[in-house]
């Protein structure tokens, strides 16, 4: 390969992520579950305590159903803007919604119509409004996740009184759903899941950290492929904890041996969104033209760890209240607690640590040793792109380039202009002197 | 050593040939929509000629613009934005920054040293685009230069919206019926040509307004060049050669490569 600079190999592990993916995928189409809509979790959650329980988020139905096929997604879109939403809603919503209202899903299989509806709590409006849209379409059940945020310096009594508030909240929905659909919540199980999700975790962290390696073991287009795994936990919590731990080993491996993700590594840089799931081409458009490799973004690297400069130079773990993984669960509400976390701002959420810290892209830069920063700007819709640009005021104040692009938000197509958007990332890559890899 | 640039463009096709560091021909024809590839042949063909250059003896081709691809004989290509680095560097030395506003792009870079400080595009909205004007001068049955030579519209003037050209042109056509002159409906495009054009000089977020050189063929429209400086609020230096400044800076990155 020309301007080879990095020795590189498919992963190992590849073939085992397939299909622990299907296995999850044969899972969530179970007909014999009650179905309901909300935060699945990257790892744990507490629905799935419930064991004939299937909760199925509209963030990545809706992003598989933009990557799986555009016909379908106009089709969904549109039966959406005939009931009256309009294009601007979030392109996630748009499908799902869509799909509810045709009745059937991209395979010509029934929708699976929600039974209940636990909205994600997000400061994304439209996330909150996906609950109201199910439940005016048929009358189920709603409960409203309270999303815990505010400014400024940390204050406990505040901080106790929101975690309270939300684990009661939890509670109430807990016992509700055990009332209404006559389902026993297993405590146990959730333990367990608990104790295997605080393992992948660890798992997880590694991989980040091995990450800010030059060059990179893995791209961020790879770690999307395991993104979904987390889910797996539900299913399988053994099965998914070995996996990652393959996983963590090899990452360990490729790092520390070089093997890069991308052979041709020259050049990396960060998003600070989630990525247009109906156009992941520009990753690899971006490794083959230029050798330009994409290391992730808070978004993506959230649900593991944020990284941090200590005073000593080293890189770790940012330090934030936790609780201990010894932290005895004796009851349910330990277990909400735990779950919830002592930080009622949720440290680890990407879009709150951009309005929280003015800075921290810039801390993310320096530690993944960024070249260059990727944002997009959406017309509305999924990783809202509220601050972002002062965050690349502040990451040009530190010398990184950064390209804004208005982009195609992640589950709608319509706003794609490929070959404009090409053509922009040609640009932004003459103007840092970069010019495309001999073929 | 003689290099040529190709600028081509949406909707005009610009040559320029280079000769050890000056201009010494050029050539300007219409772009030809899905004939580019005879398009760029002929103003080639023209430019030499206006040269009185051999195509042998050009040592290198370098195209630019949104049909740089569509130059079959070109050596190789670079993005708007580098040859407008490449330009100015060379048609204004002392300019801090650039703004390319042209048929199918409003580019805005700043300048540092020999290369791009910060740059921004127009983004997915075609009302601060040339051809944007130009499909209306054809609507109103006005000639470019009678656009160009229009005043900026008061405050009781008609104006149209700047977030669809299609709608801006519908609503154009309302004013018409209304009674309004095809000169004030012009102005009021114009208008929001340049509105949409300051957006993106807004984009810039590090500012380098010291000294500004616009280019592009939109350099040749007085009126909304006076329209774009009230909205950006800066003024403009318009170098010699400002309407072919891709092609001249497609053309020096041609001698960089040479030596």
């Amino acid at each position: 390969m020309k301007g080879q600079l990095w020795e590189t190999k498919p992963l190992e592990c590849w073939q085992k992520a397939k299909e622990l993916r299907a296995k999850w995928q044969k899972s969530i189409e179970s007909k014999e579950k009650v179905v309901g809509q909300g935060n699945t979790g990257f790892t744990a959650d507490w629905q799935v305590a419930f064991p004939a329980i299937t909760v199925i988020e509209d963030n990545p139905a809706g992003a598989m159903i933009a990557s799986q096929s555009d016909s379908y997604a106009r089709t969904c879109r549109l039966a959406c803007e005939i009931r009256g939403w309009g294009r601007e809603i979030c392109g996630y919503h748009g499908n799902c919604w869509g799909a509810q209202f045709l009745g059937y899903q991209i395979d010509g299989s029934p929708f699976p119509n929600r039974s209940f509806v636990v909205p994600f709590p997000c400061v994304c409006d439209s996330h909150i409004k996906r609950g109201e849209q199910v439940r005016d379409f048929s009358p189920v059940p709603r409960w409203s996740a309270d999303f815990t945020m505010y400014l400024g310096e940390r204050d406990p009594q505040r901080e106790e009184a929101m975690i309270e508030h939300r684990n009661y909240c939890t509670l109430k929905e807990i016992n509700d759903i055990e009332r209404i659909f006559g389902q026993k919540f297993d405590d146990e199980k959730l333990i367990e899941l608990i104790r295997a999700s605080d393992v992948i975790k660890q798992y997880r962290e590694d991989v980040t950290m091995f990450m800010t390696y030059k060059p990179t073991p893995l791209s961020v287009k790879d770690l999307y492929s395991f993104y979904t795994l987390g889910g797996l936990t539900k299913l399988d919590p053994e099965e998914t904890v070995n996996f990652w731990k393959m996983l963590r080993d090899e990452v360990e491996w490729r790092a520390k041996n070089q093997i890069a993700a991308v052979g041709t590594e020259r050049y990396r840089w960060m998003e600070a969104h989630p990525p247009s799931w109906h156009y992941l081409k520009y990753y690899r458009y971006m490794e083959q033209e230029y050798g330009a490799v994409c290391i992730g973004s808070q978004y993506t690297h959230f649900g593991s760890s944020q990284l941090e400069r200590k005073p000593d130079g080293s890189v770790g773990d940012r330090d934030y209240p936790v609780y201990s993984t010894q932290m005895p669960l004796e009851t349910r509400e330990d277990e909400m607690r735990f779950l919830t976390g002592p930080d009622a701002r949720a440290p680890h959420h990407f879009k709150i640590d951009e309005y929280t810290r003015p800075y921290a892209l810039n801390e993310f830069a320096d530690i993944f040793q960024v070249d260059g920063a990727l944002f997009g700007l959406w017309r509305g819709g999924v990783g809202c792109t509220l601050t972002r640009k002062e965050q690349a005021m502040k990451l040009r104040d530190a010398g990184y380039s950064v390209l804004m692009y208005e982009g195609t938000q992640p589950g709608d197509r319509n706003d794609l202009d490929e070959l404009r958007f090409l053509n922009q990332l040609d640009s932004w890559m003459e103007s840092q002197d970069m010019r495309k890899l001999d073929k | 050593m003689i290099t040529a640039g190709i600028d081509m463009g949406y909707e005009s096709v610009k040559i320029v040939l280079l000769k050890d560091g000056a201009v010494v021909g050029r050539a300007k024809g219409e772009s030809g929509g899905a004939g580019r590839e005879a398009a760029a042949r002929k103003a080639w063909e023209e430019g030499l000629r206006n040269a009185g250059i051999a195509e042998g003896d050009v040592n290198r081709v370098v195209a630019t613009g949104s049909g740089k691809y569509n130059v079959e004989f070109a050596d190789d290509q670079i993005t708007e934005g580098l040859s407008a680095l490449k330009a100015i560097r060379f048609l204004c030395p002392d300019a801090t920054a650039v703004i390319d506003a042209g048929a199918d792009e409003t580019l805005v870079a700043t300048v540092k040293g020999e290369r791009i400080g910060e740059m921004a595009v127009n983004q997915k909205c075609a009302a601060g685009l040339g051809a944007f004007l130009s499909y209306m001068a054809r609507r109103l049955e006005l000639t470019l230069d009678e656009m160009s030579g229009l005043g900026r519209p008061g405050a009781d003037s008609p104006a149209v919206n700047d977030g669809c050209v299609v709608f801006a042109e519908l609503e154009a056509l309302s004013l018409l019926n209304q009674g309004a002159s095809p000169e004030e409906v012009a102005a009021a495009v114009t208008e929001i040509a340049a509105v949409r054009a300051s957006s993106v000089v807004n984009d810039i977020t590090v500012p380098a307004w010291n000294r500004v050189a616009l280019v592009g063929g939109l350099t040749k429209n007085t009126a909304f060049v006076n329209a774009l400086k009230v909205h950006a609020g800066m003024d403009f230096v318009i170098p010699g050669e400002a309407e072919y400044a891709g092609a001249v800076g497609a053309a020096l990155f041609a001698a960089e490569q040479r030596k």
